[in-house]
């Protein structure tokens, strides 16, 4: 008996189930109707205070329009900007960070390495003519390199953060979301202000250590006009510093100079300096940087992968004869003169190395 | 889960294998066996000892003009690093918070700016000199190198989480502290504490045979 009312109660268990869904799907909102219910019934709840606000704006507008600059009312607070209602120049400012600057520097910045690619497909590694001879010259001492790696590796770290800072909202987030992007954004906020100043110091460095090597020469146009030997087949002469090379340096102290202060006033906003003074070096540090980062990208590949020879130089402050000849022959002309030149044994020595079976000897070997 | 790790276990962890290995080390060091000295001291070798271990901190006159980047490099990092460890506002809260219950006063922020990037200059120039200069090359080991990188990693994720915003970095911070404490025992970190004895065992030594040091 049991047994029968309790499976009688179980047969009628679906349809009490689905008059359960029923009453439960009635009873919730509908979205369609309630939309049309809405677009019936819809008030405008306007704020009163957007009509006045469109008036000053639009008031400001006129005065820049007249070339009566930014207009200036009266205010109590005696503080930067104080008088100014509206920054007319920040909407400015900030369209051309979000849909110029950005865009554009990614173009540049990614156009620059294909670039680099596509020349290093076509023309590859540039060698010496015979190979290395195996006898070195010394170009560098321990400080001169050791500068040089401090101010590479700073760069490199502010790049790194500056860039994450620029573009992290365009191709950082949707990649890791908002939440990790926070954590990556503060830190790199505060590294890149830490870091700031180091880069300023290793550059007055760098202008202080290298300055006289630097300055143009007779015969520097000359290697401009020939592309540093990739227009032509005729040999290049290059003194100490090459034209090129000089080109770089002044370029790393001048841009250099100029995103670290432009650096500073942003970091330091207490010293009286308006929005405008900040919008502009804002610009100034951000194009400054992409333009170092971009040519960089250059100076990375000759120092590396695109000059035979060449990272021997801010590695051992040792460089091949038969690279001098090729890229500074006046010097390595003055080298032979002076008698500078080591022999390979005597440089395996001089960089505690066993002279018998070093790297230096056995690609002597191979060259001889 | 990993920030109660950081926090708790390891964190003792570290502590524990930082005291014990320290306390080791000095001591074997203090109570090493050294063959007994038969001459006949000239002089006291205390005041040998003391001063030595000022004097040391000056360069040799015959070094100083060969070794001034180190110099001012090692100067730089040293007082650098000083400043950030004992006078850095998050530091002075935390000893006091963990361990001493008393503060003093800390460094105001632009200080502690100016100190972190002398401390960085500093690191960064006397790390570079010791990979590109042939005989700092030759002499320097494998735990030289991870001392300074660990160093230099602790000093960076501690600036990176000045801002005191996101736990996340300041976790990072202080699990890069606790890898230094523990590996501090075993590397040549542990000069930190043997300077001392070392500079007063040598002006000890001078100073019984009268040499001035």
């Amino acid at each position: 008996m049991i047994k029968f009312v309790v499976s009688r109660q179980l047969r009628l268990l679906p349809g009490l189930l689905s008059v359960f869904l029923v009453l439960l799907f009635i009873s919730l909102p509908q979205p369609g109707i309630a939309d049309e219910h809405q677009k019936v019934e819809g008030i405008s709840n306007k704020n009163p205070g957007a009509d006045l606000w469109r008036n000053v704006r639009q008031r400001d507008q006129e005065l820049l329009g007249s070339l009566k600059s930014n207009s200036q009312g009266s205010s109590q607070v005696k503080s930067v900007d104080s008088k100014m209602l509206i920054n007319q120049q920040g909407d400015l400012w900030a369209r051309f960070r979000m849909e110029q600057l950005i865009k554009y520097g990614m173009m540049s910045l990614g156009g620059i390495l294909i670039l680099i690619l596509v020349f290093y497909l076509l023309r590859g590694r540039v060698n010496i003519d015979g190979g290395l001879s195996g006898n070195m010259v010394h170009r560098f001492n321990s400080y001169e390199r050791v500068l040089h790696w401090v101010l590479a590796l700073v760069f490199l770290f502010l790049a790194i953060t500056g860039l994450t800072l620029l573009f992290g909202r365009t191709l950082l987030i949707p990649v890791m979301g908002h939440e990790l992007f926070s954590v990556i954004a503060s830190s790199s906020k505060e590294g890149h202000n830490l870091f700031g100043p180091i880069f300023l110091v290793s550059v007055v460095l760098m202008l202080i250590r290298f300055v006289k090597k630097n300055i143009y020469a007779k015969g520097d146009l000359t290697w401009l006009l020939k592309g540093g030997g990739m227009i032509g087949k005729s040999h290049v002469t290059g003194g100490f510093f090459n034209m090129g090379e000089k080109s770089w340096y002044w370029l790393v102290i001048l841009i250099g100079l100029l995103i670290s202060i432009s650096g500073l006033i942003l970091v330091s906003p207490n010293f009286g300096q308006g929005r405008v003074i900040m919008e502009l070096s804002h610009v100034v540090h951000a194009a400054g940087a992409l333009i170092l980062i971009a040519v960089s990208f250059g100076h990375m590949y000759l120092g590396t992968v695109g000059t035979e020879g060449t990272n021997e130089s801010m590695r051992t402050g040792y460089v091949d004869i038969s690279w001098a000849e090729a890229h500074h022959d006046r010097w390595a002309k003055e080298c032979h003169e002076k008698q500078l030149i080591v022999s390979a044994e005597q440089y395996a020595k001089l960089q505690g190395r066993n002279p018998i079976n070093s790297e230096d000897s056995l690609s002597l070997e191979k060259n001889q | 889960m990993i920030a109660n790790l950081i926090d708790g276990l390891l964190w003792n962890i570290s502590l524990v294998v930082f005291a014990v290995g320290v306390s080791w080390k000095m001591l074997s060091i203090i109570f090493a066996k050294r063959p007994v000295d038969l001459s006949v001291a000239r002089a006291s070798s205390i005041p040998g000892a003391i001063k030595t271990v000022f004097t040391r901190f000056k360069p040799a006159a015959g070094m100083a003009s060969r070794i001034q980047m180190k110099i001012v490099a090692g100067y730089m990092f040293h007082l650098g690093l000083f400043a950030l460890m004992f006078f850095a506002a998050p530091h002075v809260r935390f000893l006091d918070n963990e361990f001493l219950g008393f503060s003093w006063t800390a460094m105001p922020h632009s200080a502690f700016i100016i100190s972190a990037q002398f401390a960085f200059l500093g690191l960064l120039m006397l790390w570079l000199y010791r990979v590109l200069d042939p005989v700092s090359k030759l002499i320097s080991t494998t735990g030289d190198h991870v001392a300074s990188i660990l160093t230099f990693v602790v000093m960076l994720t501690g600036c990176l989480a000045l801002l005191e915003s996101f736990s996340e970095l300041r976790l990072l911070h202080r699990f890069s502290v606790e890898l230094f404490l523990i590996y501090f025992p075993f590397s040549s970190l542990m000069h930190t504490f043997t300077f001392i004895p070392s500079r007063a065992f040598t002006g000890a030594w001078f100073g019984r045979r009268g040499i001035s040091s």
